[in-house]
């Protein structure tokens, strides 16, 4: 029983196709998670699955991937059409790139893109971003001083042309990377996902009886636009601006936001930004703007999907060359390091206008990469992923150990001992790291990890908040600070640490920030707090006066 | 032989006695008691028994599903519990998995555990990831502990050890002690309730466990006296998550594993009534007030996994809730039934559920108070429900009311007239469904354009045809008793009982004989639960399967090994099989080197079914067949057509409806597209044939 009329749509049937091309994409997303090798891609979602109208114009993204790939697809479809024109293509092309400039703002990223045919005739295109397992240089982290260090970077160019793959292509990845067979399994997982997505597209058009998508996509992005339009209105109008320190490598730097919030419509620009530094956490601009959009995303339509319509009435700038733009050879690879800080510094400026859906700063996520080898005698270079605590919330006490902006999911004790021979001697809350408040931070964790295996171990690090915590709004207080410890010492969070056979790390994770002032919390929620032990009967009395 | 199945809904507890001999097959409900569910059981074991002329003494075996333990979960009634941990990680029960199940939303919101922090000792222990002993457990902490869980009054104790799955000695030994030191404390084990990695599912899993034992076992006393007192002298199992039964010394130990069995049930007699009919791969589509449920069966069996999740934090999100890990049907959720409500999206568009009216104040029709549009008032106001044939009548449906809440509710703000908005209701419900088993089949490889239906529960049959539509099914199948399928589900379950164990190792360093050692452990361990439960050696068969992956990927995927009496002489297919089996999910081979994860067994014992030919006892037949025609919405014309209405209960086999018709029973009503067909086969079963080219 479907529907014969398609020449308009009225608001049961946009919404009903609408739906269907989100959930098509989320096949791609699925068939390419079920391929993967990386863990990232499979376990963390460190991927993207996007349908673009003929146009290049984004209509649908999977609804599960990670923030930093909202608004990247079209500019990166712009580049590749740029490079290969629209009427050039033929049924059996797939154009991939890492460029971080032209991508996603790292080289651990592949972007690739197919065209749909129909009848002859490019319908659409299909977009899949993943992180790969390995892309050579000197492995995830940011150690590197310029690009050129971190690995392989592919220009906009044809794995496949018409149906036949590039051979050369394959080899030049191959010889480049420490895992091939996993690297080329994570590409060819994307080519997979492609033909799945042009399947589903087609069949798609064939059910509701359409040729093109154009009017489909232009009514979507329409009713997108306008419902972000009505909700940005409803935010007060004024210029909102907030600065905030966060630390580099030699000596902090500082990031300034200027929000420009007029009727129904949002300016932001980063004026005031430090410039880069010769360390592999510079952000290029593709990464700020996808954090900008996701933040004023979650403080206006969460559960809006993501399209080109959405994100129109946010204008993103920075300008060049400061380290959220940052330009080429600047080394890029731990750009998260630095970009997820976009997030606080919006929610801090847009506290006065929106106080009831900002989120107080999170303890944040940890990130690092280890490399060294088994007993067995097998070479690993694993991702171990700690997380800081949750922000507080208006009414919401912070989750402990929860990742934002960005998310990831924890690795278990038990398959880390499996995957390395590394021992995890504890992993605990930390009690007292939650910001006080009206609704308090969530708790931080402490995780201690000793080298058991015969070699040097080999850590990259990528940690922030080890000199600016969290903060609190509304009189909500801080979260304690992150740390990183070889042998109860304390050593640079972002540096590159040999680990010793029998030496200890010691990781410190930072908690999330309170909201609200402490003295207000209610006394119960304080009592279970204190009983559970998550906040000491001595931080209690000082930051909340509770005397039991 | 008579057997009875029983299954405890939320509003109803249903019945179905199959009295082997007489080929017969016989229904009855009775209204759920909350307080005490034993209650409607006993009860309702008299009156199928008494309705029936049969001796409650005569009856060999009672087969028993319920939700008692889910809704124990959900609503937070168990026993007080705490967790004997390795010492440094018992936190991890408040960190989970350190991921937000949605990117968007700031708001996420979490079961929390059940064990809460100061529940949690932690003692000095520590077994290596290869199953090697790093440091000794330290007994006097243990009994320390026990002190400790005393003092608070704990009723039930989990006991979590890192790599346990590896090593059970120390989980053994301090449940030993504790065991000793506190005799009537509930204690479970994490190896033994399922000896997987990955620390956190596992101890969850395990501390539901232990919440869930004491008021389990106190039911069954209840339930098992119960019955002795009227009379029943046969024996009891208990359906479990996977679909095989359980004894009750066995659920006592794993109240776990009877999480969810009524749905399971369900799904089971969907695939019972695909085998008859020689449906390979089908949908099993239930239904009901608040949710829908789904399964994908191949061949005959419903597909199992892993992991579910029970108690969700945030209106069926997945994420939100506990993770459990038992093997169980493979069921997906969805927050669409009767009760849901329809309002305006952030999108400025029309969506339905996940939240619901429930059934206070329920739909507006339900004239309970309740103003918000529901599915239930869209279908009304469609014609596709008579408003004086609700529940077989006992309920009164109230049209004017329907129509003024999908007028202001949401016709209204979204600019389109009130029946557009009703069949745009009904239409999106059945999109929602139709999307949900699409990605579920996807990412199970499950081609569903070439499958069938079964549609049941109260909801299922109006929705069928058009989900089936959607996702290009041909075939829909409506079954007889279709109100009572899970009690007759428990009916078609075999004794089993199902472990797994986690040994992750390279194919290439595994020897045949250790590959026979390793499924001997764990085939010793699953037939010893079906000895206990009398199955002879002889009856049981032995399915053994793989968690396979190619090195350093992060999914497995689950390799079936051929039947064969022991596993060693299987060993050389493995990699062939492994290939095989990969292939025919991604369409391609690697040249990579194979792993084996998981390793589990299973036991299962003869399947006693339903025999070829049974029929239902209260078919009328006097009755005739169309009781006249209704006023409902076709979706083709967009107007209101006068839709021939049938009796279910007058069919007969061989009997053929052309569509459009609404075929009416007492619990739902089948609805048949316009173009669509429908016979009635040899077991009173509707067979619709949909016709996909228009």
């Amino acid at each position: 029983m479907q529907d014969t009329e398609q020449t308009e749509f009225d608001a049961v049937s946009l919404g009903i196709m609408w739906d269907r091309l989100v959930s098509l994409t989320d096949e791609i997303v699925s068939t390419l998670v079920r391929s993967s090798f990386s863990t990232i891609v499979s376990e963390s979602y460190d991927l993207s699955c996007v349908v673009l109208d003929a146009d290049a114009n984004t209509i649908a993204q999977g609804a599960f991937s990670v923030p930093a790939f909202i608004g990247s697809a079209p500019v990166t479809a712009a580049h590749m059409l740029k490079r290969f024109p629209a009427e050039t293509l033929e049924p059996g092309d797939v154009i991939i790139t890492n460029d971080p400039w032209l991508g996603t703002g790292h080289l651990f990223d592949i972007t690739m893109m197919r065209p749909v045919f129909r009848k002859g005739k490019i319908v659409a295109y299909t977009i899949s971003i993943t992180h790969l397992p390995d892309i050579g240089g000197t492995g995830f982290g940011s150690s590197a001083t310029e690009i050129f260090q971190e690995g392989l970077r592919l220009p906009i160019l044809k794995l496949y042309e018409a149906g036949k793959l590039n051979d050369l292509v394959v080899e030049i990845i191959r010889t480049n990377v420490r895992v091939p067979e996993q690297t080329m399994g994570d590409v060819m997982a994307n080519v997979a996902c492609s033909e799945v997505g042009a399947r589903e597209i087609n069949a798609f058009m064939d059910e509701y009886g359409l040729d093109d998508l154009t009017a489909l996509s232009a009514a979507i992005r329409g009713q997108s636009e306008r419902q972000m339009r009505a909700k940005l209105a409803e935010l007060k109008d004024g210029r909102y601006t907030n600065k905030i320190q966060v630390e580099g490598f030699d000596g902090p730097v500082d990031f300034a936001v200027q929000i420009d919030v007029m009727g129904d419509s949002i300016e932001v620009d980063f004026e005031g930004t430090s410039g880069c530094v010769r360390a592999g956490v510079n952000v290029p601009f593709c990464y700020t703007n996808a954090m900008v959009l996701h933040a004023i995303k979650s403080l206006t339509l969460p559960n809006i999907p993501n399209n080109q319509g959405s994100v129109a009435p946010i204008k993103v700038t920075a300008p060049v060359g400061c380290i959220l733009n940052a330009q080429s050879p600047f080394p890029t690879g731990g750009r998260h390091a630095m970009g997820h800080f976009v997030t606080p510094l919006v929610y801090g400026a847009l506290a006065e206008s929106a106080a009831d859906e900002v989120q107080a700063d999170s303890g944040m996520m940890n990130l690092i990469t280890f490399q060294g080898r088994r007993k067995d005698g097998r070479a690993f270079s694993s991702l171990y992923f700690a997380s800081g605590g949750y922000g507080a919330l208006k009414g919401l006490d912070g989750w402990s150990t929860m990742p934002h902006p960005s998310n990831m999911a924890v690795v278990p004790v038990e398959i880390w001992e499996t995957m390395t021979n590394t021992t995890i001697v504890e992993k605990r809350l930390r009690p007292d790291s939650g910001g006080a408040g009206e609704w308090r931070g969530g708790l931080g964790q402490e995780v201690v990890l000793r080298n058991d295996t015969d070699e040097i171990l080999m850590m990259l690090g990528m940690g922030n908040r080890t000199e600016f915590p969290a903060q609190g709004i509304s009189g909500g207080g801080e979260g304690t600070l992150r740390e990183h410890q070889l042998n109860n010492e304390a050593v640079h969070a972002k540096g590159r640490i040999e680990v010793a056979p029998g030496e200890e790390v010691r990781l410190l994770e930072a908690g999330g920030a309170g909201y609200g002032n402490p003295q207000q919390r209610d006394h119960d929620a304080i009592a279970v707090d204190v009983a559970n032990g998550l906040v000491s009967a001595e931080a209690a009395k000082r930051d909340y006066g509770w005397a039991g | 032989m008579l057997r009875i199945g029983v299954d405890i809904g939320g509003t109803f507890t249903d019945f179905a006695l199959h009295d082997a001999e007489g080929s017969r097959i016989a229904i009855h409900k009775q209204l759920t008691t909350p307080s005490d569910p034993s209650l409607a059981v006993i009860e309702g074991v008299q009156v199928l028994a008494s309705n029936n002329g049969i001796a409650i003494g005569d009856v060999a075996e009672i087969v028993h599903g319920t939700t008692l333990v889910t809704n124990a979960v959900i609503e937070r009634r168990g026993a007080k519990t705490g967790m004997l941990g390795t010492v440094g990680f018992t936190d991890i029960m408040d960190m989970g998995f350190e991921r937000r199940y949605d990117l968007f939303d700031l708001r996420v919101i979490y079961a929390q555990p059940l064990v809460p922090r100061a529940q949690r000792l932690e003692v000095a222990e520590r077994m290596r990831f290869d199953g090697s002993v790093e440091t000794s457990l330290d007994e006097a902490a243990v009994r320390k502990a026990a002190i400790g869980f005393a003092e608070q009054g704990i009723e039930a104790i989990a006991v979590c050890f890192l790599h346990s799955y590896a090593n059970a000695a120390h989980e053994i030994r301090a449940a030993e002690i504790l065991r000793a030191e506190l005799p009537d404390v509930f204690v479970s084990t994490s190896a033994e309730v399922f000896p997987n990695m990955r620390e956190f599912e596992r101890w969850t899993t395990t501390c539901v466990n232990a919440f869930t034992g004491p008021m389990f076992d106190t039911y069954l006393d209840r339930l098992e006296s119960g019955l002795g007192a009227v009379g029943f002298g046969g024996r009891l199992y208990i359906m479990s998550s996977s679909g095989g039964m359980l004894t009750t010394a066995t659920a006592r130990r794993f109240p776990v594993r009877a999480l969810e069995s009524g749905p399971a049930a369900g799904a089971l007699m969907s695939a019972n009534h695909g085998q008859a009919l020689q449906l390979d791969n089908l949908l099993s589509f239930d239904m009901g007030g608040t949710t829908a449920k789904g399964a994908l069966v191949v061949d005959a069996e419903p597909i199992k996994h892993y992991e579910m999740e029970v108690a969700r934090g945030y209106q069926f999100r997945r994420g939100s809730g506990l993770a459990i890990r038992i093997p169980v049907i493979d069921m997906i959720e969805i927050g669409a039934g009767g009760g849901s409500i329809a309002e305006v999206d952030e999108r400025g568009l029309l969506k339905v559920g996940p939240r619901s009216a429930g059934a206070m104040p329920g739909p507006a029709c339900y004239s309970q108070g309740g103003t918000r549009p529901t599915l239930t008032d869209a279908n009304l106001l469609l014609g596709l429900l008579d408003g004086d044939f609700f529940l077989g009548g006992a309920m009164q449906l109230d049209k004017a009311a329907a129509e003024k809440a999908i007028s202001e509710g949401v016709a209204g703000p979204l600019g389109v007239d009130t029946m557009r908005a009703a069949y745009g209701i009904h239409d999106i419900v059945s999109e929602d469904i139709a999307r949900a088993f699409r990605i579920h089949a996807s990412e199970r490889a499950f081609d569903y354009r070439s499958a069938s239906m079964v549609a049941f529960g109260g909801s299922g049959p109006l929705h069928a045809m058009a989900v089936a539509r959607k996702l290009k099914i041909p075939k829909v199948v409506f079954p007889v008793a279709a109100g009572v399928m899970s009690a007759l589900g428990l009916l078609v379950s075999p004794l089993a009982f199902e472990v797994a164990r986690s040994r992750r190792i390279h194919l290439a360093d595994v020897s045949a004989n250790d590959f026979e050692t390793t499924f001997a452990a764990l085939e010793a361990e699953a037939t010893a639960i079906l000895d206990e439960a009398g199955v002879a050696r002889s009856d049981m068969r032995i399915v053994r399967r793989l968690d396979m992956r190619y090195q350093g990927q992060g999914h497995e995927i689950e390799v079936v090994l051929p039947d064969g009496p022991s596993a060693g002489p299987l060993f050389e297919g493995v990699q062939e099989l492994f290939g095989a089996t990969y292939q025919s999910i991604y369409t391609l081979r690697l040249d990579e080197p194979a792993e084996i994860v998981n390793w589990k067994l299973e036991a299962i014992g003869p399947a006693v079914g339903l025999g070829e030919s049974y029929r239902l006892g209260d078919v009328s037949d006097t009755a005739v067949a169309q009781k006249g025609t209704r006023q409902a919405y076709h979706p083709v014309e967009r107007k209101l057509s006068a839709w021939p209405v049938y009796d279910r209960y007058a069919l007969r086999p061989g009997m053929e409806i052309q569509g459009p018709a609404l075929i009416e029973e007492r619990e739902s009503t089948c609805v048949v597209g316009p173009d669509d067909h429908v016979v009635v086969d040899d077991r009173y079963n509707l067979i619709a044939n949909l016709n996909l080219a228009t």
